[in-house]
């Protein structure tokens, strides 16, 4: 059984207008997506700004009011409050903020930041409790000193691996990761992901990673999803989609991956080009008349794509081929 | 459990103490210390806190030994008795009663009010503003829908009103009742900025830690307010003082017989008062004057304390 099963998640906000205020139309920032995520796995959630990536990560950590659909933990609907309170759900799953300032409460110590959770959910004597927090900063690779002092004083990767270290307090099975390096320069992010990666095989812990980065998603994930204006449009392994990409948003995304090597610049706009090229002429063909993207088709095991079966098998049968 | 995190940390048990003091040794000072520090920076401010206090102390625990009903009894003998003459260091007014003895047991009452009508109206339109914000939704629309009410009621009429139907009143009801009608500015300055912090990802971390709403609100939120919170407090505090004033002049704030600031500034209201017998009403208006000038000093240093930009303070 997977840790999580997230089926047919739907989370409409509703647009009021007119003299009455009625609801006249609503905004569909996730549209019924569907995906599992297995223990001990880091799942990626890619797509653009907008596509609902983050809404998702809310909806699984119980911050966003669901429309529809279900989230199943410990074959109980999270989605209800009740049930959140009944399994201590926040317990198990915790989350990473992208904003590390924001995140972290400017008018608290570092102390009573990452101690939080922990008076919540377990409950410690004053001992073992600051033994736990000064534990959880040495883990994310901080010292002792950062104990009573305030968010502020800190650098931003610094931040972040407090946030990393509030996250893990109560040593949970997943943790949502929504965008947690894209606010800090590159070195920093290698380090950060590098300490979550760490963290992630010695406690076991499952990420949900979302992120617009794909070069960051390629390192973290071994299962990914790609999300266009709130449904998914590609799930497959990262072989599936680095190397076998069906639908043509995953196309546009991976042609969108800068790439530094000057001498092949021509190359590489070349393929830019003829990717956007066949995104303008054959647009109708991989979205539906509203501009929707269709229903997810199996086309390997692994491997689902939205499109009409006929297309998704041709365009196999074309990848296939390439490749031979 | 705990054995997991020990597995793959450095540290134990035994390193608990030695790593506390060091964390101690680099601790980043409190508020409290933040606020002294700023006060000490400005002489002016710093001064002001002792006049303030000083005297808030002063009139208290001096209209404990004042007896009164005394201290009001007309005395035709030293009717407008001048300014430094025996017993009289301040004068007395047409009742031959002591200026210095009204002023003292007025500035008490005034004052208690003041405060009395900080405390509760702050109180409560900081709770108001503060729930209202956070939760949103009906409920904001709800309590915003009793304030606009509020607002609409003209203020100082429905005092007037009040303070006429009901039989027997007296400091504390006429507290009570001007703050029936003193909480709405605070609590759509608070609201204001409760929807902005509320939105925050701290606020939406703490709900995932698991802290229940009423902690987030007053704990999370409220703690990250405090420097509006505080200055609105201070300045209303000088506002009040002139509440009570103000409709005590006008004949509607304490009964006559109760000394208070505006029964004494209402001397003033005879033209003869005026130019004759100045010492009837200039010092409660020096008084009032002072007062307010110098807690308005004292809100900009905690201004200035709970915002980091504008610090003059140094840490020692």
């Amino acid at each position: 059984m997977s840790l999580i099963e997230i089926k047919d998640l739907k989370v409409h906000y509703p647009i009021r207008s007119g003299f009455w205020n009625r609801v006249t139309d609503s905004v569909k920032a996730v549209d019924g997506i569907t995906f599992n995520i297995e223990a001990g796995e880091t799942y990626g959630l890619v797509g653009e700004s907008g596509s609902g990536k983050s809404t998702t990560g809310k909806s699984v950590v119980g911050l966003e009011k669901v429309t529809s659909g279900s989230i199943l933990y410990q074959g109980k609907d999270i989605t209800q409050r009740r049930n959140r309170q009944l399994l201590d759900y926040n317990r198990d799953v915790q989350m990473i903020f992208q904003d590390s300032l924001s995140s972290l409460n400017p008018r608290k110590r570092i102390e009573d930041i990452i101690a939080e959770p922990l008076r919540n959910f377990e409950h410690l004597t004053k001992d073992q409790e600051k033994l736990r927090v000064l534990q959880l900063l040495d883990i994310v690779g901080l010292d002792a000193d950062a104990l009573y002092k305030y968010p502020h004083q800190f650098s931003g990767g610094q931040r972040q691996r407090i946030g990393v270290a509030r996250a893990v307090a109560t040593n949970p099975k997943l943790i949502i990761a929504d965008e947690p390096v894209s606010a800090l320069d590159l070195s920093v992010q290698a380090q950060v992901l590098n300490f979550m990666k760490k963290i992630q095989r010695d406690f076991g812990i499952s990420y949900l990673f979302i992120s617009h980065d794909l070069g960051v998603v390629r390192h973290m994930c071994t299962n990914i999803a790609i999300m266009n204006r709130g449904r998914l449009v590609e799930v497959g392994t990262r072989d599936d989609i680095y190397n076998h990409p069906l639908h043509i948003y995953t196309k546009r995304l991976l042609a969108a991956i800068p790439d530094v090597n000057v001498s092949e610049r021509a190359a590489h706009r070349a393929m830019r080009q003829k990717v956007e090229q066949i995104y303008q002429s054959n647009r109708h063909d991989y979205y539906d008349d509203t501009g929707e993207a269709y229903p997810l088709v199996q086309v390997s095991p692994t491997h689902s794509v939205a499109l009409p079966p006929e297309l998704a098998h041709q365009l196999l049968a074309q990848e296939s081929e390439a490749q031979d | 459990m705990a054995e997991n995190f020990a597995q793959h940390s450095n540290i134990s048990a035994a390193d608990l103490d030695r790593l506390t003091r060091e964390a101690q040794a680099e601790a980043t000072p409190s508020t409290a210390r933040i606020i002294w520090n700023e006060f000490k920076a400005d002489r002016p401010a710093l001064i002001s806190l002792f006049v303030v206090v000083g005297f808030i102390l002063f009139v208290m625990v001096g209209a404990l030994f004042i007896d009164t009903p005394k201290m009001m009894e007309t005395n035709i003998v030293n009717y407008f008795n001048r300014p430094l003459t025996a017993g009289f260091p301040l004068g007395a007014d047409a009742g031959g009663r002591s200026i210095l003895l009204e002023l003292i047991v007025g500035s008490r009452n005034s004052i208690g009010i003041a405060l009395g009508l900080t405390v509760i109206s702050s109180t409560f339109g900081i709770c108001w503003g503060l729930i209202s914000g956070y939760f949103s939704g009906y409920v904001d629309w709800g309590m915003q829908r009793v304030y606009d009410f509020m607002m609409m009621l003209p203020m100082t009429m429905m005092i007037i009103v009040l303070v006429t139907i009901i039989p027997h009143y007296n400091a504390v009801t006429l507290t009570l009742i001007f703050s029936i009608f003193y909480w709405e500015g605070t609590s759509r300055l608070i609201r204001s900025r409760t929807l902005a912090e509320s939105g925050k990802d701290y606020a939406a971390a703490s709900l995932t830690s698991g802290t229940n709403r009423w902690k987030i609100i007053f704990r999370d939120i409220m703690p990250n307010i405090s420097s509006l919170i505080i200055v609105d407090t201070t300045l209303s505090f000088a506002e009040n003082i002139g509440v009570e004033t103000g409709l005590s002049y006008l004949g509607f704030g304490l009964p006559s017989q109760t000394p208070s600031l505006g029964t004494m500034i209402a001397n003033a209201n005879d033209p003869n008062n005026i130019t004759q017998y100045w010492w009837t009403w200039l010092p409660a208006a020096l008084e009032i004057i002072i007062l307010c000038l110098a807690i308005s000093y004292i809100g900009q240093v905690l201004r200035r304390a709970a915002d980091a930009s504008q610090r003059q303070g140094t840490a020692d």
